[in-house]
């Protein structure tokens, strides 16, 4: 029986080395380079990648997150070690501050310059040094003009009461009470009190008449006709439009907010020469242009213009004025003031 | 009459409990068929996403990933849950009642816990987060449902049998390679087939563990659904739901209860 359970043992002892091994034989083998590259799902044309990949003799692997704070959890934990991240706006101002961010080499990425002049150095990163915009975009109002003819200019005509049932809003709290502080002529990331508690009151007169708070479905919701009026992401209404030509989309006149994905390399980054090498092959004018043709989101890289397709340019989901863009504005950390916006969401949601 | 009548109510509390479970998967497959890329509306029948998902490199790599993960945490997962069921059966020790118990916590406690405390244990044994990480969770769930399946085959088991093999001069080597291991087979192979199965679904283990170049596919679904639900998910969702019903139907048929009755 000794012998046997020593043999048993030596099993269990080789199957676990050789799991483990297993791993970094992979890595190793004939020496090309990895980059890790952890982001949205289905965020990048994957043609796009393995042209990078062939230029560069390495492999990109792709591993997805669902949110923001997945991802800062992950990285937080340590031991992930990913070479180029994709967080949002606000959370590269959380990443900063934590110091979880590497300063990009810009020398490195002379694309860069390639991007919009107002979307090189944004609120959320001041000096541009530790992220660089990727997809990007405003929420605006978007409407069914088989149901309402004339077209919304403002956010106060969410109001409306004929749009009873037909109303859906995004399924977050930032946006939602930034939405409605926009419309009284306040700024989305206030930190007064009473503002804050004057839009919460017009949004719970609101939420009666909202079908649903939806972030993840409210596209099907559109094209289905479900719902006629909503609060939606520019990209998003893009890619509702390709399915139903009756979908509009206007940013109203009182402003609203702007958001952004972004390339961003993690502390400790294990291969951070070859991470700058793909931010900067993601900003050439020709990829770019290939890139967000099939992402269908907004193209920040001015140089790009002249190869994007005549469909593309023309989308009438995906002009955003320079004006509006100027009346943006981003959501920042708002620190403990959060705790305030999550206590009125919940009774929001909960109809209290 | 008043039986009849009666059977037909079972009958009907019997159909509606099945709906219950089964008419979202149902409804689920039907719309991976849909022409419509958007679930809200049936336009005619393709397998076009069908299709798609096998020219999606993300989803081939991720296939790939599970099936890796799958294959080998269920290996190792079995020969140490084996090998655990027959010491537990066979020996008398003291804490035995304890140390069974340990051996079925891990199915008892709550999936999100153990995936946190993995996760923490692996940051602060520095331990990359990745493949390695992932099928060394994956084992340490697998572990007690391999022990409990060998260990009810094991208890079905007389022990006249292995008396009976010493008595013919069989060397304990002999014993179990000739008699235990064949007897417990059965068992073994449901066990691995049940491991195979946990492994290939785990979705919150896997979140809270898994690194680069280690998204599994339950993982790849769940990223995907924020991108708004696409065919395309539901007939991934279709083929997992797929595998796992065979995988279980053949656990089932090779369940002690099932092998022991033909066998008398």
């Amino acid at each position: 029986m000794k012998k046997l359970l020593s043999l048993l043992i030596a099993l269990v002892a080789f199957a676990i080395v050789g799991c483990g091994g297993g791993d970094k034989k992979s890595d190793g083998k004939g020496e090309p380079q990895v980059l890790n590259l952890f982001s949205w799902a289905d965020n990048i044309d994957p043609a796009v990648i393995e042209k990078f990949e062939k230029e560069n003799n390495c492999k990109v692997n792709y591993d997805v997150f669902a949110n923001n704070e997945e991802l800062l959890a992950k990285i937080q934990a340590g031991g992930a070690q990913y070479d180029v991240i994709q967080p949002s706006d606000y959370m590269v101002a959380t990443m900063l501050k934590l110091g979880m961010l590497e300063e990009l080499n810009l020398a490195n990425i002379p694309n860069v310059k390639n991007i919009v002049s107002n979307l090189q150095a944004p609120a959320y990163d001041p000096t541009g040094k530790h992220s660089v915009v990727y997809t990007w975009g405003m929420t605006g109002i978007v409407y069914n003009k088989k149901y309402i003819k004339e077209a919304p200019t403002s956010w106060n005509d969410l109001w409306k009461d004929e749009y009873k049932g037909r109303i859906i809003l995004l399924n977050d709290n930032r946006e939602v009470i930034g939405m409605a502080l926009k419309k009284n002529g306040h700024s989305n990331n206030s930190l007064n009190p009473q503002e804050v508690e004057a839009a919460v009151k017009d949004l719970k007169q609101l939420a009666p008449n909202v079908l649903a708070f939806d972030t993840d479905t409210i596209k099907q919701k559109f094209i289905a006709e479900e719902a006629w009026i909503g609060t939606m992401w520019t990209g998003d209404a893009s890619y509702t439009y390709k399915d139903n030509k009756d979908i509009g989309f206007v940013i109203p006149k009182e402003g609203a907010t702007i958001w952004a994905d972004t390339f961003a390399i993690p502390k400790g980054a294990p291969h951070k020469e070859l991470a700058e090498k793909f931010i900067d092959f993601m900003y050439d004018p020709k990829i770019s242009a290939q890139n967000y043709e099939y992402i269908g989101y907004n193209d920040p890289n001015e140089k790009a213009n002249e190869f994007h397709s005549e469909e593309f340019k023309n989308d009438p989901m995906l002009k955003i004025g320079r004006e509006n863009i100027d009346k943006g504005e981003w959501l920042t950390d708002i620190g403990e003031a959060l705790t305030m916006y999550d206590r009125y969401w919940t009774e929001l949601k909960t109809g209290k | 009459m008043p039986k009849t009548w009666r059977s037909h109510v079972l009958c009907a509390y019997a159909m509606a409990i099945l709906a219950f479970l089964y008419l979202p998967l149902l409804i689920l497959a039907l719309y991976s068929f849909n022409e419509s890329r958007i679930n809200a509306v049936w336009s005619g029948f393709t397998l076009d996403w069908y299709l798609a998902l096998f020219k999606n490199r993300r989803v081939l790599e991720a296939l790939t990933n599970s099936l890796i993960v799958a294959f080998a945490s269920t290996i190792v997962s079995t020969v140490l849950g084996t090998t655990a069921a027959i010491a537990l059966n066979k020996y008398q020790y003291k804490y035995k009642s304890v140390i069974n118990g340990l051996l079925y916590l891990p199915i008892l406690i709550p999936e999100i816990v153990m995936g946190l405390s993995l996760l923490v244990l692996f940051s602060q044994a520095h331990i990359p987060l990745g493949k390695t990480s992932l099928i060394l969770a994956h084992i340490t769930f697998c572990v007690s449902f391999v022990v409990i399946t060998v260990n009810a085959r094991l208890e079905g088991m007389r022990p006249e049998l292995e008396q009976a093999a010493m008595d013919l001069y069989a060397t304990p080597f002999q014993t179990f390679r000739y008699v235990t291991l064949p007897l417990a087979m059965p068992g073994i192979v449901a066990g691995a087939l049940m491991a195979f199965t946990l492994s290939i679904d785990d979705f919150i283990i896997s979140f809270f563990v898994a690194g680069p170049n280690s998204t599994t596919l339950p993982l790849y679904i769940y990223a995907m659904v924020k991108r708004g639900i696409s065919p395309e998910i539901n007939a991934l969702s279709t083929l997992l739901m797929l595998a796992t019903i065979i995988l279980v139907i053949i656990a089932q048929l090779l369940q002690p209860q099932h092998v022991s009755k033909k066998e008398e």
